[in-house]
């Protein structure tokens, strides 16, 4: 993972990727692509084709209707390939985690990109309903070790 | 004259910059700006948890969950999932769940994500089975209502035998006995 992500030392360019979300996290973006909170100071640029970009930044509980194209477009990404798994839709399926016409966050596409055999090199979750736009930019701050990871598991057994 | 517009437009954003100054803020070198109102990551106190799974039922996206085990209950609590509503919070008969305002919750592990409270199941007095309820859950309802000792930590089982047998021994005497 650490040797993939040298790899990435330049600039990330990122392509948003919209699958199903209700629009909340794709505002957030934009505000965090704004001269207030500049997420081209990490070299953050976004751009039109996923051709041209390291990281994908995706929202929304991935759909049916919207999962061939979803597939498409990650196998157009030049390897390395990330992903930015934005608000709770995308990294968890959010409130329509177990609903019939979604396939659930960003995990069980990663399996179904498995059985196809497309790899992707590494999954960042960013919780959040909608993700505040400093959520985003911690996440980028993360990637290029500017910033220490404050997540951490609780397992706590009681009597 | 659209030569010496053009010479100026530049000179003229200098001015306006010069004026309204730096608006970028530095955020990961610095604090952010949070409001007072602003919900994020719950915090659950395993000290205070009794495992009742109030919060389990009222949890909209069913980030907090109750998965049952032989002789364990845990409650775990996924942050992808979760949509910061505290609904939680105002069902939770101790308190036992705190709101923070974190929201700096990125990772690369999936398992960073889940936050675990494992409760033990509480054994029937009469015959030894697992009961549904935790060892904290008995003791706070028991605490509340202590009418309540006789039957609250039996199976399903053995509080109908009970039941039965007290009724019949009100109108006939015991079960099974000829008199």
């Amino acid at each position: 993972m650490e040797k993939k992500l040298e790899r990435i030392k330049r600039s990330i360019w990122v392509f948003h990727l919209n699958t199903g979300s209700c629009n909340a996290c794709d505002i957030e973006i934009l505000d965090a692509l704004t001269p207030y909170h500049d997420a081209e100071r990490f070299g953050v640029k976004l751009v039109g084709s996923p051709r041209h970009a390291d990281v994908l930044l995706l929202t929304g509980p991935i759909t049916l209707e919207s999962l061939p194209k979803v597939i498409n477009a990650i196998e157009a990404t030049p390897r390395p390939r990330f992903i930015i798994a934005l608000g709770s839709c995308g990294s968890g399926g959010g409130i329509w985690h177990d609903t019939y016409s979604t396939i659930g966050g960003v995990n069980s596409l990663v399996k179904i990109l498995k059985e196809r055999g497309i790899e992707v090199d590494g999954v960042y979750y960013v919780p959040g309903c909608p993700i505040r736009p400093e959520a985003l930019l911690y996440a980028v701050a993360l990637i290029r070790g500017l910033v220490e990871k404050k997540a951490k598991p609780m397992v706590a057994t009681v009597e | 004259m659209s030569f010496v517009k053009k010479i100026i437009k530049p000179v003229e954003v200098l001015v306006v910059a010069s004026k309204t100054g730096r608006v970028t803020i530095k955020y990961p070198f610095e604090e952010p700006w949070i409001s007072p109102e602003f919900r994020g990551k719950i915090e659950i106190d395993p000290a205070k948890c009794i495992g009742c799974g109030a919060c389990v039922n009222a949890c909209p996206p069913n980030a907090l969950e109750m998965i049952d085990s032989e002789d364990k209950k845990t409650l775990r609590y996924f942050v992808g999932r979760c949509i910061f509503c505290w609904r939680c919070i105002d069902v939770c008969p101790v308190g036992a769940i705190k709101g923070t305002r974190n929201f700096e919750l990125a990772t690369n592990d999936p398992l960073d994500l889940y936050d675990y409270i494992v409760h033990t199941r509480v054994k029937c007095r009469e015959c030894g089975r697992v009961t549904g309820e935790t060892t904290r859950m008995l003791k706070y309802v028991l605490e509340k209502a202590p009418v309540t000792e006789n039957y609250n930590n039996k199976c399903p089982d053995c509080r109908k035998k009970i039941f039965i047998n007290a009724l019949s021994m009100r109108r006939t005497g015991p079960v099974g006995e000829k008199t």
